[in-house]
């Protein structure tokens, strides 16, 4: 076999979930010997599904699966994709923070290096440490896996998708299987400086294994891979070869969200072309503090504004936004509502009482899945909903319900029968609309927002958007907390960048979008 | 005058809310079944009117031991002091009454208001678990209404001033019913024309999410059980006057196990979030109907009873938890 041939190729792929959502189709990919394959594309764009059919977690409705040129079924599950050298790394959820590095590394395989019911301790550190020295890894093996840095954890978690396919193929030398290791977003935790290292270790790992790496950021696909394929609405929009072709950024973020740009909605709606400084300030925070999560965070929050906090998971964007909803506490600094200042340590009531409101994208978080949309939406609208016949009885009105549901229903574009359908049928889309339309009515004077549109297709994103900066526009403050740098450029009038938990830098739309090439 | 095709709408959309009564509430088929069979096997006792009478009493009594402790349970926690109540505030109003002659028996839903809000304020605030909070309270309001009935010195713990109550005004309708009648009333307005059976859902349901959109999680916890509480001292003074204007003094887990039996029979599952005083009214009528229709089956040992019954019912509530997961997946 020449070393151009394919070790892994799959053709033709399609993949139907529920009758009508096509999540794949027609996808046909390969993996060279020793290369890094980047497969990139938007939330949705069916990155996840392909992955998962090459290691079998889902079956694909039709098409054909090549190893090393013989045509073979495609993986019943997990176990069986090992066997064939197939392993997925992903991107969370992959570490168990109590185990020491070695338990860690063979977690699952113990079985072959058990004696008479016995861990042979003594074999898998030796085995383990001289896969480390072979892989370049440096780490102690008898710590913990949580106190490694996170690069780090992520190393070992490929040293042990690499381990797992040799222990498993029963590879003694004669490479005939080379192992494909598949990377879901690696980088997704890790800040700059780690995501070099880390890059900087696959490609030493490149001389005995393949890598598909599945991101959706441009310029490390750029700089790592040697074969690109974009993924857009299930289907391979582009193919580049990165050693014979030039290609731009540009143009490869053209291909995968299919279109000039989408920055120019926030242009569109900016709120009073951007000035912000006349407004009237609805929040500010005065060197806010939390012992081991950030400290020192000081902003001002104006009307109609919309701040974004940016950094890598961890660096304490998520923390900050908890303290201003009242999920927790800091422990020191102030925070001002409309001038007043307001207890620290709080609860998410008291804060709605103050007018400031939280919305996650996270689906099942705070929508209540087995409700009907009327109730998920009159929840925090009870005053709009009852009468009061007495004083103190308050009475639900079902029509006013119905039609305060229904004109968020028509508001939003929410595609449902009607108000009384049960959200757990909704398209992920729409259960987020459901979610952020029960504000709509509220109007609170702030909106805490949490990776709004994780999870959600092109489309659906574009509308959610659009509903959060038309709120914006009529007066609602905003704070967003993301993984996904373009939400920040689509939504935010400022971009606050925090790093281990301090504030680093403060840009305004239009910077945060040349810096991060937007 | 309406046109033939409006009759017709409401025709269908009558139709389809009983179709989604039906589908949403198990419990509907579960009666109608068991209305067929025992017509069908005891025709001549089970449809007498004295039978039908006695299931409409015994109705009374197990929806007010249950319809309270739903809320608690739509929270996601349990509520098992209502014997407690029941049985400790009936001795309070029969050592009440020789100081304030009838209206001593408001201090039923006082007192069951009382203990509810203790139960809630240290099940939220010391975050001590339901159950053992709970049954630790029966128990000792158990004991303290022996202990009152030993030291007096008397059999039973018997008001006979209340005698007047045992009649009803209405012929054929025990009035155990009509006492219970407006606290199933209450229970179904807060339920369903209050925020609070919404409140109550959502904190079953996602508790999470129910923080996130601005509800005081502990406030309406504390509420419901305090609600629990007052529903089922409201609901206790039916049960007193259908024992014969007396209160129980000896513990009987077997009543214990009715006001859950008819809770989970109606379709409100132990884990909360879904369900609500109209089923458990559902939930009472079923485990009303085994019980009254096993025993008037001949062959069936009256002493054997509660056996058969509570074996039953273990199969119904593992039955029920297991479609109700099966609901949860699809």
């Amino acid at each position: 076999m020449g070393t151009l041939d394919p070790i892994l190729e799959v053709r033709d792929v399609s993949k139907t979930f529920d009758r009508v959502v096509r999540a794949l189709d027609n996808v046909s990919i390969m993996v060279r010997r020793n290369e890094i394959v980047s497969v990139v594309g938007e939330n949705g764009a069916g990155k996840s599904t392909l992955m998962k059919i090459l290691v079998g977690v889902y079956q694909p409705d039709s098409g054909e699966m090549y190893q090393m040129g013989r045509k073979v079924p495609f993986p019943r599950d997990p176990l069986d994709a090992l066997s064939r050298g197939i392993s997925i790394v992903y991107q969370e959820r992959g570490v168990i923070p109590h185990l020491k590095v070695y338990q860690f590394l063979f977690l699952g395989l113990e079985e072959k290096f058990t004696r008479l019911g016995r861990l042979q301790l003594g074999k898998i550190i030796g085995l383990a440490k001289s896969v480390f020295e072979e892989l370049g890894l440096k780490c102690d093996l008898a710590s913990s896996m949580y106190e490694l840095p996170p690069s780090t954890q992520k190393m070992v978690e490929i040293a042990r998708a690499i381990l797992s396919v040799r222990l498993m193929v029963g590879m003694d030398g004669e490479a005939e299987i080379i192992p494909v290791i598949i990377l879901d977003e690696p980088t997704a935790p890790l800040s700059i400086e780690e995501r070099d290292e880390l890059f900087n270790y696959l490609l030493n790992l490149k001389k005995s294994n393949s890598f598909i790496f599945v991101s959706h950021i441009i310029p490390e696909v750029m700089k790592f891979s040697d074969r690109i394929y974009v993924l857009r609405d299930g289907r391979v929009v582009a193919h580049h070869d990165l050693s014979s072709e030039k290609v731009t950024e540009d143009q490869i973020f053209r291909e995968i969200v299919g279109r000039e740009s989408y920055y120019d909605l926030w242009a569109r709606y900016v709120y009073g072309a951007g000035a912000v400084e006349g407004r009237r300030v609805v929040l500010s925070v005065r060197n806010l503090t939390k012992k081991g999560y950030f400290e020192n965070i000081s902003f001002d929050l104006h009307e109609g504004e919309c701040i974004g906090l940016f950094g890598p998971a961890g660096c304490g964007k998520s923390e900050i936004a908890k303290a201003l909803y009242g999920e927790i506490a800091a422990d020191a600094g102030e925070i001002l509502v409309d001038s007043r200042k307001v207890k620290l340590k709080s609860e998410p009531y008291a804060r709605v009482k103050l007018g400031i409101g939280y919305f996650s994208g996270e689906t099942g978080k705070e929508l209540f899945l087995f409700w009907p949309i009327r109730k998920n939406v009159s929840i925090v609208n009870f005053d709009k909903v009852t009468k009061r016949p007495l004083k103190i009885i308050s009475v639900i009105s079902f029509n006013a319900e119905r039609s305060l549901a229904e004109k968020i229903m028509k508001k939003l574009r929410i595609r449902a029968p009607n108000v009384e359908t049960e959200c757990y049928s909704l398209s992920g889309g729409n259960k987020q609309k459901v979610s952020v339309g029960k504000w709509l009515e509220k109007s609170p004077k702030i909106l805490v927002l949490e990776d709004p549109t994780i999870g959600i297709d092109v489309g659906a994103r574009e509308e959610i958007y659009e509903v959060l900066l038309e709120m914006k526009k009529n007066g609602i403050a905003m704070i967003l907390v993301s993984d996904d740098p373009k939400e920040y450029a689509i939504l935010c009038d400022k971009i606050i960048s925090i790093r281990g938990g301090v504030i680093q830098a403060t840009y305004t739309n239009e910077e945060f979008r040349r810096l991060m090439g937007l | 005058m309406k046109s033939e095709v409006e009759r017709l709408k409401i025709g269908s959309v009558i139709a389809a809310s009983i179709w989604r009564l039906v589908k949403v509430n198990p419990a509907v088929w579960a009666i109608v079944a068991l209305v067929v069979i025992f017509s069908a096997l005891v025709p001549d006792k089970f449809l007498s009117t004295s039978n039908l009478v006695a299931i409409l009493k015994n109705f009374a009594v197990t929806s007010m031991l249950a319809v309270g402790p739903t809320f608690v349970i739509l929270l996601g926690s349990i509520d098992v002091s209502y014997m407690g109540i029941w049985m400790f505030g009936g001795a309070l109003v029969w050592l009440l009454y020789p100081y304030l002659g009838l209206a001593s028996i408001a201090i039923y839903p006082i007192f069951g208001l009382l203990v509810g809000l203790f139960n809630g304020v240290v099940h939220v605030k010391a975050k001590v678990p339901s159950f053992i909070l709970t049954i630790a309270v029966t128990a000792v309001l158990a004991f303290l209404t022996t202990y009152v009935r030993n030291i007096s010195g008397v059999l039973t713990l018997i008001v006979p001033a209340y005698n007047f109550l045992r009649e009803s005004p209405i012929p054929y309708i025990p009035s155990p019913f009509l006492l219970a009648l407006p606290v199933i009333v209450l229970a179904l307005f807060i339920m369903f024309f209050t925020k609070l059976g919404t409140y109550f859902c959502a904190i079953g349901s996602n508790e999470e999410g129910a923080k996130l959109a601005g509800i005081n999680v502990e406030k309406y916890k504390i509420l419901a059980f305090t609600l629990s509480g007052l529903l089922t001292g409201l609901g206790s003074i039916a049960i007193f006057v259908h024992l014969g204007c007396q209160t129980r003094v000896d513990f009987d887990p077997s009543e214990l196990v009715r006001g859950l039996a008819a809770i989970v029979l109606g379709g409100t599952p132990l884990a909360g979030g879904m369900g609500g005083p109209h089923r458990t009214l559902l939930g009472a009528l079923v485990y009303v109907l085994i019980f009254n229709g096993l025993f008037l089956l001949p062959g069936v040992d009256p002493n054997h009873l509660k056996l058969y019954v509570g074996t039953l019912l273990l199969g119904a509530v593992i039955a029920a938890s297991r479609a109700l997961k099966g609901a949860l997946i699809a």
